[in-house]
């Protein structure tokens, strides 16, 4: 589904990424992890074309993400892509409903009413309905969290990128979310995350080590050696 | 202190866009408020300090003619009201015997005469305001001959008639208190006694105008009543000092005050800018006030760090708005100053700036010491995560049926909720549009040909005066005999001039110059009613009507050869001429009390104005012949130029006031708004969209704010017009405005300004990377 060809990236004379390269396939749930600094958070915006790369190539679906105009970009990750950042960030002038709903209507693939049933779907599921009409101060951070998954998911999209979503939550509301993105990717949806919590890490099918810009290790996780025990350990090996 | 400097110094570094911001508004601030306040100064000392030095009559009439000397000395000796008495001599000379540089003045609609310096009062004054003084073969030309043929000292004036010729060195040039106007119809050269003389010999006509000061708190009409009863000269029109001040206020008055108003609303609109920028850069200090008082900074020190800051930028400004308020003073005042001099009271362009730039720099250090102790009232959290200023905002909902046109409806739901914050900008647009249409609309006014018949002066091809002299009646025929068989006189009306009594106010009886005609063939603009149309029917000037106490509907008695009769109000009109004080009613004048004849003409289509009155003061050669169209560029040229320039400068200043402002908002915009812009990215928003949405929100408050200004410049601005007429003491008066102009291109403008700086302002959004947006 996306094929990461040696990218690189750099910041001034630092060399964030280097060379890094490996494939995405469709239904994959990959975590990617690291030491702070290591690069990780900056490979899922390579990845998503958030950022721009310095070299190599991102292939989507056979497109060239890093070819694309600013506009087709946008487009691009409008209809294919979601997004789920740490501290959730939503419109804070817009309700959570029109948070949720805002990409559908701008994506105007289907018609509004559809875009609303399909949010009140996604919020009845990620258990926060009757939280519509609140503000984004109004609510917790796991609800606003479980909004932004809705948000992501509203224009039904290929991948859902995610950095670190459960950095800012407690232990429920993080296990709450573990539980839906694990949900979703058993429904087939395709999953990138960031995340430095081995709890997180566990609920994926395969597992990047980032050290210094490049993939140190990797670990396939449906041969069920995905406990958060054995992931530990491997984790200790692979930071020596 | 060396930490805190330390600390200011990286702070610059760190916040440039901030700083910048601040310091062009601070800077901007200074310049206004100190340029405004520099004007100020200088135009009261100006207009203030003529007056004082050159100590103009109260009081003139003048006539033409011989007079008993001994009976104005006996009249003089016997009203104890009168602090001083003079009669200036005038050597009137035609016009086209007059030759400036080559030139002659013969196109020229003053009357010209040749007068020595007075003694005691109603002194001509040289260009350093002192009484001016001139040698045999020296001349002192006036300001307005100055201005308006470029005339300088060592110029040569010429007087020539027949073989006799005079030259004259132009020595200085005079400025006259009660003559420096265009609106005064009659212009005074400086000469010595002994050229006087020997010119009289020669050419000219002698016209006396007989001068008097009052004692305090005495009314002009007390003497004008007392002069005409003791059957005193007066072949000639008598001014009143309010009628001096009025042309003269209207003259140069008129554009000081527009210049005052002007800069009252950049002091206003900078300290409302200042006000806004220092709260929105604070703002965005939040979370470093937030760290510094985490890492346990007493609140004084951090109050001190900050006001440092402030201190140094308005410091800089300061300094800068002084020193740049010194040619924004000398450009506006250029003109005053030229008419009036520098005055007496010339420390107030000084201290006036300085005061202003002093309040404004306390402003800001209080406003910064009372935003930041406010800041530094929450708790170290709240201000870290800048929780107050998402509380404020609320939400808006997104359409139900979907965005058909998404980047409208989001930036209009943005505004709805952040209007508070384009409360300044959109009041600074309001004020930028009335700043344009104000003087804007005062200039089409006053150009229109519609103004004049404002004056009391009827809108026509040519006007004939016939006045002054001994036989008006022959003139007079001479005159209608000519316009009965010019086939190129498509129309004419002949207007009498002469005298009544009537009663004012005290139940005194006045002498009321009434204007004797068909009112209906060139009429004029009625302030309220209408003109007479019967008989019974009388209509009052402005000031006229004051005097009387007498409104439309009001009767009036009249006393004409011993008859009373009992006439209607039926107009007000407002009027410049003869002093302002007129009447116009359907009085039968006995030849004998004709005083003179005016005459308004129209041509027939195709006719050449020019050369057929040209053509016309060869064939009448007693009369005074003008042109209607010349009549008002002789006489409101001067008005108009300054105008015209004070509306260049209005327009160039709004338009660099709205650019600046622009920038800086939305730079500010697009600080706070950083991580909303990232996640409309993230979402699927293109850079374009964003832009669009931002440039949308500021043109809807633009376009708001124009419709805003426009409203308040025809209703606010005609007020402000009206106050500032009724200052000169010209009564209420329309202002006409251009609509393409006011309506079309001045809004078009002000808004392509705008979006050319949206275009340019929003650029950076296409640079912001969605990553270190939300990583921050």
């Amino acid at each position: 589904m996306i094929n990461i060809e040696g990218i690189s990236k750099s910041f001034k004379d630092t060399k964030v990424l280097n060379d890094v390269s490996f494939e995405i396939e469709k239904g994959d749930f990959t975590a990617v992890m690291g030491a702070s600094g290591s690069g990780k958070s900056t490979l899922l915006y390579s990845v998503s074309g958030m950022d721009n790369i310095s070299a190599g190539q991102v292939i989507f679906e056979g497109v060239n993400i890093s070819e694309l105009r600013e506009r087709e970009l946008s487009r691009f990750r409008l209809t294919k892509m979601g997004f789920v950042f740490q501290n959730a960030q939503m419109l804070k002038n817009l309700s959570i409903y029109d948070n949720i709903i805002l990409p559908g209507l701008v994506a105007k693939k289907e018609l509004p009413e559809k875009i609303r049933k399909r949010a009140s779907e996604l919020m009845g599921r990620m258990e926060i309905s009757g939280i519509e009409n609140r503000d984004i101060k109004e609510v917790s951070g796991g609800q606003l969290q479980r909004a932004s998954i809705c948000r992501a998911m509203i224009n039904k999209p290929d991948i859902l990128f995610l950095d670190e979503p459960t950095g800012a939550l407690n232990s429920e509301a993080t296990e709450q979310v573990l539980e839906i993105l694990e949900e979703l990717n058993n429904e087939g949806m395709t999953i990138m995350i960031v995340t430095h919590d081995p709890r997180v890490a566990a609920k994926a099918k395969k597992v990047l080590y980032i050290r210094d810009g490049q993939i140190a290790a990797s670990k396939d996780l449906r041969n069920g050696s995905g406990s958060e025990f054995e992931l530990g350990n491997w984790l200790k090996e692979v930071h020596l | 202190m060396k930490l805190l400097l330390n600390l200011v110094r990286k702070d610059f570094k760190r916040n440039r866009v901030i700083t910048t911001a601040l310091a062009v508004f601070l800077i901007l601030s200074a310049v206004f408020m100190a340029g405004g306040l520099r004007v100020t100064g200088i135009m009261l000392s100006s207009l203030n300090g003529l007056n004082k030095i050159a100590v103009p009559p109260e009081y003139v009439q003048m006539h033409k003619g011989e007079y008993d000397e001994q009976a104005f000395a006996d009249f003089v000796a016997k009203q104890d009201y009168l602090e001083d008495a003079l009669v200036v001599r005038m050597l009137n000379v035609n016009n086209a015997q007059i030759i400036c540089n080559g030139e002659s003045l013969e196109k020229c609609l003053m009357d010209n005469g040749f007068v020595t310096q007075n003694e005691n009062f109603d002194y001509l004054l040289d260009q350093n305001n002192e009484i001016a003084i001139v040698q045999d073969g020296e001349i002192g030309v006036p300001v307005y001959y100055a201005e308006g043929l470029n005339l300088r000292a060592g110029d040569t004036i010429v007087l020539q008639n027949g073989d006799y010729q005079k030259e004259f060195k132009v020595a200085t040039i005079i400025r006259d208190s009660t003559m420096n106007s265009s609106l005064s119809y009659s212009k005074r050269f400086l000469i010595s006694a002994n050229d006087q003389n020997e010119v009289a010999l020669h050419m000219g006509e002698w016209e006396y105008c007989f001068e008097f000061l009052l004692a305090e708190e005495v009314a002009p009409t007390v003497l004008e009543k007392a002069y005409l009863e003791a059957g005193l000269p007066s072949n000639g029109v008598a001014v009143t000092a309010g009628i001096f001040n009025m042309i003269n206020a209207f003259s140069y008055g008129l554009v000081a005050l527009v210049i005052i108003v002007i800069s009252i609303l950049l002091i206003t609109m900078s300290v409302l800018c200042l006000s806004y920028i220092i709260r929105a850069t604070l703002a965005e200090e939040n979370h470093s006030i937030g760290e510094m008082k985490a890492i346990g900074i007493p609140g004084k020190e951090i109050i001190k760090l900050y006001q440092i800051k402030y201190i140094i930028l308005v410091l800089i400004a300061g300094v800068i708005g002084y020193l740049a308020a010194i040619p924004f003073g000398e450009f506006f005042s250029a003109t005053v100053i030229r008419y009036c001099g520098d005055g007496s009271s010339q420390w107030m362009q000084w201290l006036f700036p300085l005061v202003g730039v002093v309040l404004l720099s306390i402003f800001v250090v209080f406003r910064c010491h009372r935003i930041i102790r406010k800041h530094l009232k929450r708790t170290v959290m709240a201000l870290i995560r800048g929780e107050e200023n998402i509380k404020k905002e609320g939400h808006y909902r997104l359409p139900s049926k979907g965005l058909k046109v998404g980047n409208f409806s989001m930036a209009l739901g943005e505004l709805k909720c952040k209007w508070k914050e384009y409360f300044v900008i959109f009041l600074i647009f309001v004020f930028s549009s009335f700043l344009i249409l104000l003087p804007m609309n005062m200039n089409n006014t006053i150009n229109n040909p519609v103004f004049l018949t404002y004056m009391g002066i009827g809108k026509s091809d040519v006007r004939i005066d016939i006045q002054y002299s001994d036989n008006l009646a022959q003139q007079n025929e001479a005159v209608m005999t000519y316009l009965e068989n010019d086939p190129a006189i498509e129309r004419y009306a002949v207007y009498q001039n002469g005298y009544v009594q009537s009663q004012n106010i005290d139940g005194e009886w006045e002498y009321l110059r009434v204007q004797n005609g068909e009112n209906a063939v060139f009429p004029l603009e009625y302030l309220e009613g209408q003109a007479p149309q019967e008989e019974n029917e009388m209509a009052l000037s402005y000031l006229n009507a004051v005097d009387l106490g007498k409104k439309v509907g009001d009767s009036i008695t009249v006393s004409y050869q011993g008859k009373e009769r009992i006439l209607n109000v039926c107009g007000i009109y407002q009027d410049i001429t003869y002093g302002g004080k007129t009447a116009k009613a359907a009085i039968d004048f006995d030849s004998k009390d004709i005083e003179g004849y005016m005459i308004y003409l129209d041509l027939q289509e195709g006719i050449d104005i020019d050369s057929k009155v040209a053509q016309m003061r060869t064939i009448l050669p007693n009369s005074k012949i003008t042109p209607c169209n010349e009549f008002v560029y002789q006489t409101l040229s001067s008005i108009i130029t300054n105008m015209n320039r004070v509306q260049g400068v209005a327009v160039v200043i709004s338009l660099i006031l709205t650019i600046l402002i622009t920038v800086m908002f939305l730079q500010l915009m697009m600080a706070r708004e950083h991580s909303a812009i990232a996640v409309k990215k993230a979402i699927g928003f293109s850079t374009r969209d964003i832009r669009v949405q931002l440039g949308i929100r500021i043109l809807v408050i633009q376009f708001v704010a124009i419709i805003a200004g426009t409203l308040l410049a025809n209703t606010l601005g005609e007020a402000i017009f009206a106050g500032m007429l009724a200052t000169v003491g010209v009564a209420k008066i329309k202002l006409l405005v251009e609509p393409v102009w006011a309506y079309l291109l001045c809004p078009a403008v002000q808004l392509g300004v705008v979006v050319m700086t949206i275009i340019i302002g929003t650029n950076t959004v296409r640079s912001y990377h969605i990553r270190e947006q939300i990583m921050e």
